[in-house]
């Protein structure tokens, strides 16, 4: 082993640890904080309205459905269909929703209530 | 100079077939790696091998003749696992050449750590062309961190190979010196 191979050992060393830092570093520390949850509400495919769902306050408010207005009632973290004129009334029963990926629909209405962010990993596979 | 090139042809033949043999059967061997894509890189003695004796262009041949040779053996010719071992293998033979020739201050060892570098950053470049994202770069540190060892390793023994100067490597020596080994020939 020459001084050249010492000092090449050296250099490639130190440029890993450094590239594994600067990478990583910047990689890992994100995955920590999570995506911001939001509730967007969509009426016939367009977005109407987005409402973040990180603040504890209490709001309701109306959007126009295809066959009327619904209220939409949001509560802290948590959605839900308040009051509708649909017929069957099933995006009411379709209750709170909080979770990413969790929706309510009205079909009659076309409103779509949809909570989106970064959703945890259920379990990795490999 | 006509028996030269037979001779170099035949050494040649047989660092591929050295080549191939050690790149398969180090596929076959199932190190425990806590990390996939990693491995010892036996065969790349092979190619540092033809290009220490021959130079570059005969080291490139052996290179990428081992590389199409062990993924058809192992089933795994134009897949995009091959696609990887080429550019690899592109890469390493290219680095490990230009410092074998223009530096003086690397003994095996350091230029097989440089071609484990090499062999690293060509199989990053087609692993980004081949997903269109530069997201693999997040896999550097680990081949880098891994590759230093085994090109150590594989240079230590490339190092005490050529030490011994015994068996079949009294024949196979650097070009520029054939002429003396051709003078004893003749006097026998």
């Amino acid at each position: 082993m020459t001084r050249g191979d010492k000092f090449l050992l050296a250099a490639l060393v130190c440029f890993s640890l450094l590239s594994a830092g600067v990478l990583w570093g910047r990689f890992f520390l994100p995955a920590g904080e999570t995506k911001e949850l939001q509730a967007v509400v969509t009426v016939r495919g367009e977005v109407v309205r987005s409402i973040p769902l990180s603040t504890d306050a209490k709001s309701s408010f109306v959007v126009e459905g295809r066959i009327g207005p619904s209220t939409i009632e949001v509560d802290g973290g948590r959605v839900r269909m308040l009051e509708a004129d649909c017929a069957g009334g099933i995006c009411l029963k379709q209750g709170w929703i909080a979770r990413p990926g969790q929706s309510v629909v009205c079909i009659p209405g076309e409103i779509l209530i949809r909570i989106e962010g970064a959703a945890p990993l259920d379990a990795v596979t490999r | 100079m006509r028996e030269h090139d037979t001779r170099r042809l035949v050494y040649l033949s047989m660092l591929v077939a050295m080549g191939t043999a050690l790149h398969v059967v180090e596929g076959m061997l199932s190190i425990p790696m806590p990390v996939p894509g990693v491995k010892l890189g036996l065969a790349n003695m092979a190619t540092l091998l033809a290009l220490h004796l021959y130079g570059f262009r005969d080291g490139l041949t052996v290179a990428l003749m081992r590389v199409v040779l062990a993924s058809l053996v192992s089933g795994m010719f134009l897949s995009p696992g091959f696609l990887l071992g080429v550019s690899g293998a592109l890469g390493s033979t290219v680095l490990m050449a230009l410092l074998l020739k223009r530096t003086r201050c690397f003994s095996m060892i350091g230029i097989s750590m440089a071609g484990a570098v090499g062999h690293n950053a060509g199989q990053l470049l087609a692993a980004s062309l081949v997903l269109q994202s530069g997201a693999v770069i997040y896999y550097l540190p680990v081949l880098l961190l891994t590759g230093i060892p085994t090109g150590f390793f594989t240079g230590y023994l490339l190092n005490s190979l050529l030490e011994q100067k015994s068996g079949i490597l009294r024949d196979l020596e650097p070009a520029a010196t054939v002429p003396r080994r051709e003078e004893t020939v003749n006097g026998t």
